[in-house]
Protein backbone atom coordinates (compact mmCIF):
# COMPACT_ATOMS: atom_id res chain seq x y z
CA UNK A 1 0.00 0.00 0.00
CA UNK A 2 1.57 2.89 -1.41
CA UNK A 3 1.06 6.50 1.13
CA UNK A 4 -1.43 7.60 -1.64
CA UNK A 5 -3.54 4.86 -0.55
CA UNK A 6 -2.89 5.02 3.04
CA UNK A 7 -3.72 8.75 3.14
CA UNK A 8 -7.08 8.10 1.51
CA UNK A 9 -7.84 4.94 3.47
CA UNK A 10 -6.76 6.48 6.87
CA UNK A 11 -9.26 5.21 9.60
CA UNK A 12 -10.85 9.33 10.92
CA UNK A 13 -9.51 7.41 14.74
CA UNK A 14 -6.07 8.50 14.05
CA UNK A 15 -7.41 12.28 12.34
CA UNK A 16 -9.49 12.63 16.19
CA UNK A 17 -5.88 11.65 17.79
CA UNK A 18 -3.97 14.05 15.62
CA UNK A 19 -6.55 16.60 17.03
CA UNK A 20 -6.85 15.98 20.57
CA UNK A 21 -2.22 16.25 20.38
CA UNK A 22 -3.08 19.92 18.67
CA UNK A 23 -5.01 20.61 20.61
CA UNK A 24 -3.67 19.93 24.53
CA UNK A 25 -0.14 20.42 23.67
CA UNK A 26 -0.50 24.18 23.23
CA UNK A 27 -1.86 24.42 26.74
CA UNK A 28 1.81 23.84 28.04
CA UNK A 29 3.49 26.17 25.55
CA UNK A 30 4.77 29.09 26.94
CA UNK A 31 4.75 30.92 23.72
CA UNK A 32 1.69 33.65 22.42
CA UNK A 33 0.79 33.18 18.44
CA UNK A 34 0.29 37.02 17.69
CA UNK A 35 -3.75 38.05 17.47
CA UNK A 36 -5.02 40.73 14.70
CA UNK A 37 -8.03 42.58 16.25
CA UNK A 38 -11.14 42.50 13.67
CA UNK A 39 -12.73 45.57 13.06
CA UNK A 40 -16.77 44.15 14.50
CA UNK A 41 -14.68 43.32 17.83
CA UNK A 42 -12.57 46.95 17.60
CA UNK A 43 -15.91 48.79 17.07
CA UNK A 44 -17.39 47.00 20.07
CA UNK A 45 -14.52 47.87 22.58
CA UNK A 46 -14.35 51.69 21.32
CA UNK A 47 -18.12 51.63 22.04
CA UNK A 48 -17.82 50.71 25.64
CA UNK A 49 -14.89 52.35 26.07
CA UNK A 50 -16.46 55.76 24.84
CA UNK A 51 -20.08 55.05 27.51
CA UNK A 52 -19.39 57.19 30.38
CA UNK A 53 -19.32 55.88 33.60
CA UNK A 54 -22.64 54.55 35.44
CA UNK A 55 -24.36 54.02 32.09
CA UNK A 56 -27.17 51.01 31.98
CA UNK A 57 -26.14 48.24 30.22
CA UNK A 58 -28.97 45.76 29.56
CA UNK A 59 -27.13 42.09 28.63
CA UNK A 60 -28.59 39.59 27.47
CA UNK A 61 -27.55 36.13 28.07
CA UNK A 62 -28.91 33.19 26.22
CA UNK A 63 -26.72 30.47 26.24
CA UNK A 64 -26.03 27.09 27.98
CA UNK A 65 -23.33 24.57 29.00
CA UNK A 66 -23.25 23.04 25.43
CA UNK A 67 -22.01 26.37 23.75
CA UNK A 68 -19.53 27.32 26.97
CA UNK A 69 -16.70 27.17 25.26
CA UNK A 70 -17.66 29.97 23.02
CA UNK A 71 -19.97 32.00 25.04
CA UNK A 72 -18.85 31.87 27.99
CA UNK A 73 -15.05 33.40 27.37
CA UNK A 74 -17.55 36.22 25.27
CA UNK A 75 -19.62 36.92 28.88
CA UNK A 76 -16.69 37.38 31.06
CA UNK A 77 -14.36 39.43 28.81
CA UNK A 78 -17.37 41.75 28.27
CA UNK A 79 -18.51 41.69 31.95
CA UNK A 80 -14.45 42.54 32.71
CA UNK A 81 -15.08 45.50 30.74
CA UNK A 82 -18.04 46.71 32.12
CA UNK A 83 -16.60 46.37 35.87
CA UNK A 84 -13.20 48.12 34.89
CA UNK A 85 -15.13 51.19 33.34
CA UNK A 86 -17.79 50.88 36.48
CA UNK A 87 -20.59 50.87 34.11
CA UNK A 88 -23.91 49.26 35.69
CA UNK A 89 -25.47 46.28 33.84
CA UNK A 90 -28.40 43.98 34.37
CA UNK A 91 -28.31 40.52 33.27
CA UNK A 92 -31.57 39.13 31.60
CA UNK A 93 -31.83 35.43 30.11
CA UNK A 94 -34.59 33.44 28.27
CA UNK A 95 -33.09 30.67 29.16
CA UNK A 96 -33.13 28.68 32.44
CA UNK A 97 -29.44 27.87 32.64
CA UNK A 98 -27.41 31.11 31.24
CA UNK A 99 -29.24 33.06 34.45
CA UNK A 100 -27.23 30.27 36.75
CA UNK A 101 -23.87 30.20 34.72
CA UNK A 102 -23.58 34.10 34.10
CA UNK A 103 -24.35 34.66 37.83
CA UNK A 104 -21.08 32.51 38.96
CA UNK A 105 -19.09 34.76 36.23
CA UNK A 106 -20.12 37.69 37.67
CA UNK A 107 -19.27 36.41 41.31
CA UNK A 108 -16.42 35.05 40.39
CA UNK A 109 -15.32 38.16 38.79
CA UNK A 110 -16.50 40.74 41.44
CA UNK A 111 -14.35 38.52 44.07
CA UNK A 112 -11.22 39.12 41.86
CA UNK A 113 -11.57 42.38 41.28
CA UNK A 114 -12.59 43.39 44.91
CA UNK A 115 -9.11 41.72 45.79
CA UNK A 116 -7.32 42.74 43.28
CA UNK A 117 -9.18 46.40 42.14
CA UNK A 118 -11.00 47.40 45.37
CA UNK A 119 -11.41 50.95 43.65
CA UNK A 120 -13.70 49.66 40.78
CA UNK A 121 -16.11 49.07 43.35
CA UNK A 122 -17.61 46.28 42.03
CA UNK A 123 -20.91 44.88 43.69
CA UNK A 124 -23.91 43.10 42.94
CA UNK A 125 -26.82 45.18 43.96
CA UNK A 126 -24.76 48.43 43.19
CA UNK A 127 -23.11 47.80 39.92
CA UNK A 128 -24.53 44.63 38.62
CA UNK A 129 -28.01 42.75 38.79
CA UNK A 130 -29.33 39.69 37.82
CA UNK A 131 -32.95 39.66 36.77
CA UNK A 132 -32.92 36.05 36.11
CA UNK A 133 -34.73 33.49 33.67
CA UNK A 134 -37.65 35.18 32.24
CA UNK A 135 -39.90 33.51 29.84
CA UNK A 136 -41.95 35.11 26.84
CA UNK A 137 -39.16 37.09 25.22
CA UNK A 138 -40.80 38.88 22.92
CA UNK A 139 -43.51 40.10 25.24
CA UNK A 140 -41.05 40.06 28.31
CA UNK A 141 -38.77 43.02 25.78
CA UNK A 142 -41.66 44.87 24.71
CA UNK A 143 -42.49 45.14 28.39
CA UNK A 144 -39.71 46.23 29.25
CA UNK A 145 -38.91 48.77 26.97
CA UNK A 146 -41.94 50.80 28.63
CA UNK A 147 -41.86 49.87 32.62
CA UNK A 148 -38.50 47.99 33.56
CA UNK A 149 -39.34 47.96 37.45
CA UNK A 150 -43.04 46.81 36.33
CA UNK A 151 -41.89 44.13 34.32
CA UNK A 152 -38.83 43.23 36.00
CA UNK A 153 -40.11 43.21 39.74
CA UNK A 154 -37.12 41.48 41.76
CA UNK A 155 -34.00 40.06 40.90
CA UNK A 156 -32.57 36.52 41.29
CA UNK A 157 -32.48 37.04 45.54
CA UNK A 158 -36.21 37.83 45.34
CA UNK A 159 -35.11 41.69 45.70
CA UNK A 160 -37.36 44.47 44.88
CA UNK A 161 -35.20 46.06 42.04
CA UNK A 162 -36.85 48.80 42.33
CA UNK A 163 -35.18 48.97 45.44
CA UNK A 164 -31.55 48.62 44.12
CA UNK A 165 -28.88 51.13 44.01
CA UNK A 166 -27.97 49.66 40.93
CA UNK A 167 -31.83 50.35 39.43
CA UNK A 168 -31.05 54.21 39.83
CA UNK A 169 -32.88 55.95 37.57
CA UNK A 170 -33.62 53.55 35.12
CA UNK A 171 -37.50 53.36 33.88
CA UNK A 172 -37.54 52.03 30.66
CA UNK A 173 -35.95 52.15 27.32
CA UNK A 174 -34.53 55.37 26.87
CA UNK A 175 -32.36 55.27 30.18
CA UNK A 176 -30.46 52.11 28.43
CA UNK A 177 -27.10 53.12 27.02
CA UNK A 178 -26.28 49.59 25.19
CA UNK A 179 -27.47 46.76 24.69
CA UNK A 180 -25.25 43.41 24.55
CA UNK A 181 -26.61 39.69 23.68
CA UNK A 182 -24.22 36.62 23.87
CA UNK A 183 -26.64 34.07 21.80
CA UNK A 184 -25.84 30.94 19.94
CA UNK A 185 -29.55 30.99 18.62
CA UNK A 186 -31.15 33.49 16.21
CA UNK A 187 -33.25 34.78 19.21
CA UNK A 188 -30.61 38.06 19.09
CA UNK A 189 -32.97 39.15 16.74
CA UNK A 190 -36.30 39.72 19.06
CA UNK A 191 -33.76 42.14 20.56
CA UNK A 192 -33.19 43.96 16.96
CA UNK A 193 -37.28 43.86 16.53
CA UNK A 194 -38.50 45.00 19.37
CA UNK A 195 -35.73 47.18 21.30
CA UNK A 196 -33.00 48.19 19.84
CA UNK A 197 -34.78 49.06 16.29
CA UNK A 198 -38.12 51.27 17.54
CA UNK A 199 -36.08 52.74 20.30
CA UNK A 200 -32.75 53.05 18.57
CA UNK A 201 -30.66 52.14 20.82
CA UNK A 202 -27.08 50.68 20.36
CA UNK A 203 -26.35 47.09 20.26
CA UNK A 204 -23.74 44.95 20.50
CA UNK A 205 -23.46 40.89 19.94
CA UNK A 206 -21.76 37.83 21.00
CA UNK A 207 -22.49 35.11 19.01
CA UNK A 208 -21.15 31.78 18.39
CA UNK A 209 -18.94 31.07 15.44
CA UNK A 210 -21.90 29.37 13.58
CA UNK A 211 -24.22 31.85 13.40
CA UNK A 212 -21.56 34.90 12.88
CA UNK A 213 -21.65 35.05 8.91
CA UNK A 214 -25.21 35.95 8.90
CA UNK A 215 -24.89 38.77 11.10
CA UNK A 216 -22.79 40.64 9.31
CA UNK A 217 -25.51 41.91 7.57
CA UNK A 218 -26.81 44.12 11.02
CA UNK A 219 -23.17 45.17 10.94
CA UNK A 220 -23.04 46.75 7.86
CA UNK A 221 -26.77 48.05 8.36
CA UNK A 222 -25.36 49.74 11.35
CA UNK A 223 -28.20 47.95 13.58
CA UNK A 224 -25.21 46.63 15.64
CA UNK A 225 -22.24 48.70 16.65
CA UNK A 226 -19.91 45.72 17.36
CA UNK A 227 -19.49 42.09 17.48
CA UNK A 228 -17.96 39.40 18.91
CA UNK A 229 -17.30 36.20 16.37
CA UNK A 230 -16.65 32.95 18.23
CA UNK A 231 -14.34 32.15 20.76
CA UNK A 232 -11.49 34.52 18.20
CA UNK A 233 -13.81 37.52 18.99
CA UNK A 234 -13.12 36.54 22.80
CA UNK A 235 -9.30 36.13 22.53
CA UNK A 236 -9.10 39.75 20.31
CA UNK A 237 -11.36 41.13 22.85
CA UNK A 238 -9.10 40.31 26.07
CA UNK A 239 -6.26 41.84 23.84
CA UNK A 240 -7.66 44.86 23.68
CA UNK A 241 -8.33 44.71 27.46
CA UNK A 242 -4.86 43.60 27.73
CA UNK A 243 -6.01 41.08 30.04
CA UNK A 244 -5.01 37.05 30.02
CA UNK A 245 -8.71 35.38 30.85
CA UNK A 246 -9.78 31.69 29.35
CA UNK A 247 -10.05 32.95 25.76
CA UNK A 248 -5.88 34.09 25.82
CA UNK A 249 -5.50 30.65 27.11
CA UNK A 250 -7.39 29.13 24.90
CA UNK A 251 -5.98 31.02 21.77
CA UNK A 252 -2.65 28.87 21.03
CA UNK A 253 -4.79 25.56 20.80
CA UNK A 254 -7.66 27.28 18.57
CA UNK A 255 -4.44 28.82 16.14
CA UNK A 256 -2.91 25.24 15.78
CA UNK A 257 -6.30 23.37 15.44
CA UNK A 258 -6.87 25.46 12.42
CA UNK A 259 -3.18 24.86 10.74
CA UNK A 260 -4.20 21.02 11.33
CA UNK A 261 -7.25 21.25 9.77
CA UNK A 262 -6.34 23.28 6.52
CA UNK A 263 -3.17 21.04 6.26
CA UNK A 264 -5.33 17.90 6.67
CA UNK A 265 -7.84 19.58 3.75
CA UNK A 266 -4.83 20.48 1.70
CA UNK A 267 -3.56 16.99 1.90
CA UNK A 268 -6.71 15.07 1.71
CA UNK A 269 -7.03 17.19 -2.12
CA UNK A 270 -3.54 16.58 -2.78
CA UNK A 271 -3.34 12.44 -2.16
CA UNK A 272 -6.71 12.26 -4.13
CA UNK A 273 -5.52 14.04 -7.27
CA UNK A 274 -2.58 12.57 -7.42
CA UNK A 275 -4.68 8.56 -7.01
CA UNK A 276 -6.63 9.88 -9.52
CA UNK A 277 -3.97 10.83 -11.94
CA UNK A 278 -2.22 7.73 -11.08
CA UNK A 279 -4.91 5.69 -11.91
CA UNK A 280 -5.74 7.29 -15.59
CA UNK A 281 -2.03 6.73 -16.13
CA UNK A 282 -2.62 3.02 -15.15
CA UNK A 283 -5.55 3.21 -17.44
CA UNK A 284 -3.89 4.51 -20.41
CA UNK A 285 -1.07 2.08 -19.97
CA UNK A 286 -3.92 -0.77 -20.32
CA UNK B 1 -23.86 15.10 53.97
CA UNK B 2 -21.34 16.52 55.57
CA UNK B 3 -18.81 15.31 53.35
CA UNK B 4 -20.80 15.98 50.67
CA UNK B 5 -21.01 19.88 51.13
CA UNK B 6 -17.36 19.88 52.59
CA UNK B 7 -16.28 18.38 49.10
CA UNK B 8 -18.93 19.78 46.75
CA UNK B 9 -16.21 21.82 44.46
CA UNK B 10 -14.10 18.07 44.19
CA UNK B 11 -17.57 16.23 43.28
CA UNK B 12 -18.32 18.46 40.47
CA UNK B 13 -15.18 18.77 38.93
CA UNK B 14 -14.88 14.16 39.45
CA UNK B 15 -18.52 13.93 38.00
CA UNK B 16 -17.74 16.74 34.85
CA UNK B 17 -14.05 14.92 33.97
CA UNK B 18 -15.88 11.17 33.97
CA UNK B 19 -18.73 12.70 31.85
CA UNK B 20 -16.61 14.61 29.09
CA UNK B 21 -14.58 11.38 28.40
CA UNK B 22 -17.62 9.17 28.54
CA UNK B 23 -19.20 11.34 25.99
CA UNK B 24 -16.32 11.61 24.17
CA UNK B 25 -15.95 7.59 24.13
CA UNK B 26 -18.14 7.95 20.90
CA UNK B 27 -15.23 9.04 19.07
CA UNK B 28 -14.20 5.60 19.45
CA UNK B 29 -17.50 4.12 18.64
CA UNK B 30 -21.19 3.85 19.78
CA UNK B 31 -21.28 2.40 22.91
CA UNK B 32 -23.57 1.82 25.91
CA UNK B 33 -21.27 3.97 28.21
CA UNK B 34 -21.84 7.09 26.01
CA UNK B 35 -25.48 6.32 25.42
CA UNK B 36 -25.69 6.60 29.42
CA UNK B 37 -24.25 9.96 29.82
CA UNK B 38 -25.71 11.55 26.65
CA UNK B 39 -29.52 10.77 28.68
CA UNK B 40 -28.18 11.86 31.92
CA UNK B 41 -27.61 15.29 30.35
CA UNK B 42 -30.97 15.30 28.37
CA UNK B 43 -32.54 14.40 31.43
CA UNK B 44 -30.61 17.05 33.29
CA UNK B 45 -31.28 19.55 31.28
CA UNK B 46 -35.24 18.86 31.36
CA UNK B 47 -34.98 18.83 34.85
CA UNK B 48 -33.14 21.72 35.33
CA UNK B 49 -35.61 23.58 32.67
CA UNK B 50 -38.63 22.41 34.82
CA UNK B 51 -37.64 23.50 38.17
CA UNK B 52 -36.48 26.95 36.96
CA UNK B 53 -39.17 27.40 35.23
CA UNK B 54 -41.47 26.53 38.30
CA UNK B 55 -39.21 28.55 40.68
CA UNK B 56 -38.54 31.52 38.63
CA UNK B 57 -41.59 31.81 36.52
CA UNK B 58 -44.71 30.60 37.65
CA UNK B 59 -44.27 30.18 41.29
CA UNK B 60 -43.64 33.79 41.94
CA UNK B 61 -45.74 35.04 38.64
CA UNK B 62 -48.61 32.89 38.78
CA UNK B 63 -48.80 30.35 41.78
CA UNK B 64 -48.41 32.88 44.07
CA UNK B 65 -50.65 35.72 43.04
CA UNK B 66 -53.39 33.57 43.01
CA UNK B 67 -52.86 31.67 46.15
CA UNK B 68 -50.85 34.60 48.65
CA UNK B 69 -52.51 37.85 46.83
CA UNK B 70 -55.71 36.42 46.19
CA UNK B 71 -55.27 37.54 42.33
CA UNK B 72 -57.83 35.17 41.86
CA UNK B 73 -58.01 35.99 37.85
CA UNK B 74 -54.67 34.58 37.20
CA UNK B 75 -56.57 30.46 36.83
CA UNK B 76 -58.04 31.46 33.92
CA UNK B 77 -54.75 31.68 32.16
CA UNK B 78 -54.67 27.65 33.58
CA UNK B 79 -57.99 27.06 31.82
CA UNK B 80 -56.86 28.66 28.61
CA UNK B 81 -54.10 26.67 28.61
CA UNK B 82 -56.01 23.79 28.67
CA UNK B 83 -58.17 24.34 26.30
CA UNK B 84 -55.51 23.20 23.88
CA UNK B 85 -56.05 19.37 25.14
CA UNK B 86 -59.48 19.78 22.99
CA UNK B 87 -57.34 18.77 20.13
CA UNK B 88 -57.73 15.33 20.92
CA UNK B 89 -61.53 15.42 21.14
CA UNK B 90 -63.52 14.90 18.06
CA UNK B 91 -66.37 17.17 19.40
CA UNK B 92 -64.33 19.86 21.00
CA UNK B 93 -61.28 20.43 18.96
CA UNK B 94 -62.78 23.78 17.95
CA UNK B 95 -61.89 24.82 21.29
CA UNK B 96 -58.36 24.15 20.85
CA UNK B 97 -58.44 25.34 17.26
CA UNK B 98 -60.27 28.68 18.96
CA UNK B 99 -56.58 29.27 20.92
CA UNK B 100 -54.59 28.05 18.40
CA UNK B 101 -55.68 31.09 16.44
CA UNK B 102 -55.49 33.37 18.43
CA UNK B 103 -52.25 33.08 19.68
CA UNK B 104 -51.56 32.51 15.47
CA UNK B 105 -53.16 36.68 15.63
CA UNK B 106 -50.59 37.54 18.36
CA UNK B 107 -47.46 35.85 16.52
CA UNK B 108 -48.25 37.67 13.09
CA UNK B 109 -49.16 40.61 14.47
CA UNK B 110 -45.56 40.63 16.50
CA UNK B 111 -43.61 39.07 13.20
CA UNK B 112 -45.02 42.16 11.32
CA UNK B 113 -43.83 44.61 13.29
CA UNK B 114 -40.22 42.39 14.04
CA UNK B 115 -40.05 42.06 10.13
CA UNK B 116 -40.43 45.90 9.34
CA UNK B 117 -37.75 46.56 12.46
CA UNK B 118 -35.40 43.91 11.57
CA UNK B 119 -35.11 43.85 7.60
CA UNK B 120 -36.10 47.49 6.80
CA UNK B 121 -32.66 49.08 8.18
CA UNK B 122 -31.29 46.60 5.57
CA UNK B 123 -32.78 47.34 2.60
CA UNK B 124 -32.25 50.74 2.90
CA UNK B 125 -28.56 50.67 3.21
CA UNK B 126 -28.49 48.10 0.64
CA UNK B 127 -28.29 51.47 -1.81
CA UNK B 128 -24.78 52.33 -1.43
CA UNK B 129 -23.05 55.28 -2.99
CA UNK B 130 -20.55 53.97 -6.52
CA UNK B 131 -18.59 57.28 -7.36
CA UNK B 132 -16.13 58.35 -4.42
CA UNK B 133 -16.75 61.93 -3.81
CA UNK B 134 -14.92 64.02 -0.45
CA UNK B 135 -17.38 64.72 2.62
CA UNK B 136 -20.54 67.04 1.86
CA UNK B 137 -21.00 69.41 4.51
CA UNK B 138 -24.75 69.47 6.50
CA UNK B 139 -27.18 72.67 5.22
CA UNK B 140 -30.80 73.36 5.64
CA UNK B 141 -32.03 70.40 2.86
CA UNK B 142 -29.68 67.57 4.08
CA UNK B 143 -27.52 65.94 7.02
CA UNK B 144 -23.89 65.51 6.20
CA UNK B 145 -22.38 63.07 4.01
CA UNK B 146 -19.84 61.36 4.82
CA UNK B 147 -16.89 60.99 2.61
CA UNK B 148 -16.80 57.51 -0.11
CA UNK B 149 -13.27 56.59 -0.66
CA UNK B 150 -11.64 54.83 -4.08
CA UNK B 151 -11.78 51.56 -2.28
CA UNK B 152 -15.20 52.10 -0.13
CA UNK B 153 -16.12 52.51 -3.20
CA UNK B 154 -15.14 49.31 -5.01
CA UNK B 155 -16.45 47.66 -1.66
CA UNK B 156 -20.06 48.75 -2.42
CA UNK B 157 -19.46 47.70 -6.16
CA UNK B 158 -18.59 44.18 -4.88
CA UNK B 159 -21.34 44.08 -2.76
CA UNK B 160 -23.69 45.61 -5.32
CA UNK B 161 -22.85 43.10 -7.82
CA UNK B 162 -23.55 40.29 -5.31
CA UNK B 163 -26.56 41.21 -4.32
CA UNK B 164 -28.00 41.46 -7.06
CA UNK B 165 -26.59 38.24 -8.46
CA UNK B 166 -27.35 36.49 -5.58
CA UNK B 167 -30.69 37.82 -6.29
CA UNK B 168 -31.68 36.94 -9.75
CA UNK B 169 -30.77 33.59 -9.20
CA UNK B 170 -33.84 33.38 -6.85
CA UNK B 171 -35.87 35.15 -9.18
CA UNK B 172 -38.22 32.23 -10.80
CA UNK B 173 -41.08 34.48 -12.15
CA UNK B 174 -40.13 33.62 -15.60
CA UNK B 175 -37.38 31.39 -17.01
CA UNK B 176 -33.88 32.91 -17.53
CA UNK B 177 -33.21 32.64 -20.92
CA UNK B 178 -30.67 35.70 -21.92
CA UNK B 179 -27.00 34.91 -21.52
CA UNK B 180 -26.84 37.93 -19.48
CA UNK B 181 -29.59 36.99 -17.06
CA UNK B 182 -27.79 33.22 -17.30
CA UNK B 183 -24.94 34.75 -16.00
CA UNK B 184 -26.22 36.72 -13.26
CA UNK B 185 -28.01 33.49 -12.05
CA UNK B 186 -24.70 31.46 -12.27
CA UNK B 187 -22.41 34.13 -11.00
CA UNK B 188 -24.55 34.18 -7.92
CA UNK B 189 -24.58 30.42 -7.36
CA UNK B 190 -21.54 30.87 -7.21
CA UNK B 191 -20.82 33.74 -5.03
CA UNK B 192 -23.23 32.11 -2.70
CA UNK B 193 -21.08 28.87 -2.25
CA UNK B 194 -18.52 31.48 -0.83
CA UNK B 195 -20.98 32.29 1.45
CA UNK B 196 -21.86 28.35 2.29
CA UNK B 197 -17.60 27.77 2.81
CA UNK B 198 -17.22 30.93 5.32
CA UNK B 199 -20.25 29.33 7.31
CA UNK B 200 -18.38 26.17 6.89
CA UNK B 201 -15.08 27.59 7.75
CA UNK B 202 -16.86 29.22 10.60
CA UNK B 203 -19.03 26.41 12.21
CA UNK B 204 -15.57 24.32 12.31
CA UNK B 205 -14.04 26.93 14.47
CA UNK B 206 -17.19 26.48 16.71
CA UNK B 207 -16.30 22.88 17.44
CA UNK B 208 -13.07 23.28 17.70
CA UNK B 209 -13.83 26.25 20.31
CA UNK B 210 -16.21 23.82 22.58
CA UNK B 211 -13.26 20.81 22.15
CA UNK B 212 -10.65 22.79 23.43
CA UNK B 213 -13.18 24.30 26.50
CA UNK B 214 -13.28 20.64 27.34
CA UNK B 215 -9.81 19.91 27.22
CA UNK B 216 -9.22 23.47 28.98
CA UNK B 217 -11.60 21.86 31.83
CA UNK B 218 -9.67 18.04 32.15
CA UNK B 219 -6.11 19.50 31.86
CA UNK B 220 -6.81 22.97 33.64
CA UNK B 221 -9.42 22.34 36.45
CA UNK B 222 -9.76 18.77 36.90
CA UNK B 223 -6.15 18.03 35.91
CA UNK B 224 -4.80 19.60 39.60
CA UNK B 225 -7.09 16.71 41.09
CA UNK B 226 -5.11 14.03 40.00
CA UNK B 227 -1.53 15.64 40.01
CA UNK B 228 -1.55 18.66 37.34
CA UNK B 229 -2.39 18.87 33.83
CA UNK B 230 1.07 17.16 33.09
CA UNK B 231 -0.89 13.93 35.16
CA UNK B 232 -3.99 14.45 32.87
CA UNK B 233 -1.95 14.70 30.06
CA UNK B 234 -0.81 11.88 30.63
CA UNK B 235 -3.99 9.72 30.99
CA UNK B 236 -5.42 11.44 27.90
CA UNK B 237 -2.47 10.23 25.57
CA UNK B 238 -2.71 6.86 27.50
CA UNK B 239 -6.30 6.35 26.98
CA UNK B 240 -5.86 8.10 23.14
CA UNK B 241 -3.00 5.04 22.42
CA UNK B 242 -5.32 2.29 23.45
CA UNK B 243 -7.73 2.87 21.69
CA UNK B 244 -5.81 3.88 18.49
CA UNK B 245 -3.87 -0.03 19.67
CA UNK B 246 -7.93 -1.42 19.26
CA UNK B 247 -8.75 0.65 15.90
CA UNK B 248 -5.55 -1.32 14.42
CA UNK B 249 -6.13 -4.42 16.12
CA UNK B 250 -9.99 -4.20 14.89
CA UNK B 251 -8.63 -3.26 11.22
CA UNK B 252 -6.51 -6.49 11.28
CA UNK B 253 -9.15 -8.60 11.83
CA UNK B 254 -11.22 -7.39 9.76
CA UNK B 255 -8.76 -7.24 6.99
CA UNK B 256 -8.20 -11.00 8.02
CA UNK B 257 -11.75 -11.79 7.49
CA UNK B 258 -11.60 -10.33 3.87
CA UNK B 259 -8.72 -12.36 2.63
Amino acid sequence: MNILTLLQNLDRRWLYALLLLTVTVPFFLKIRLPVTVSPPTQKLYDKIESMPEGSFVLFGVDWGPGTRGENGAQTEVMMRHLMQRKIRFALLAFAPEPSVLCQNIAVKLQKEYNETHPEYGVQEGVTWVNWGYKVDQVNILKALVRDVPATVSADVHNHTIADLPVMKGIHSAKDISLILNVNPTASYQAYIQFVQGPYKIPMGLAPTAVMAPETYTYLDSGQLVGMLNGLQGAIEYEQLLGVIGRATVDSNSLSFAHLLIISLILLGNIAMLLERSQRARAGGAR
Amino acid sequence: MNWISANKEAIGLWIGAICTLGLYSVLYKENKLYRLFEHIFLGLATGFGVAATWNEVLKPKWWEPIWVKGQWWWILTLVAGLLYYFIYSRKYNWLARAMIGFFLGVASGQSFQGFVNDLWPQIRTSFKPLIPHALIAKTADHPAIKAVTLPDAINNLIFMVTLLCVMSYFFFSFEQKHPVQKGMAKMGRWLMMFTFGAIFGSTIMARLALLIDRMDYLLNDFGPRIGGPVVMFGLLMALTVLLLVLVTAQKQQTDAETE
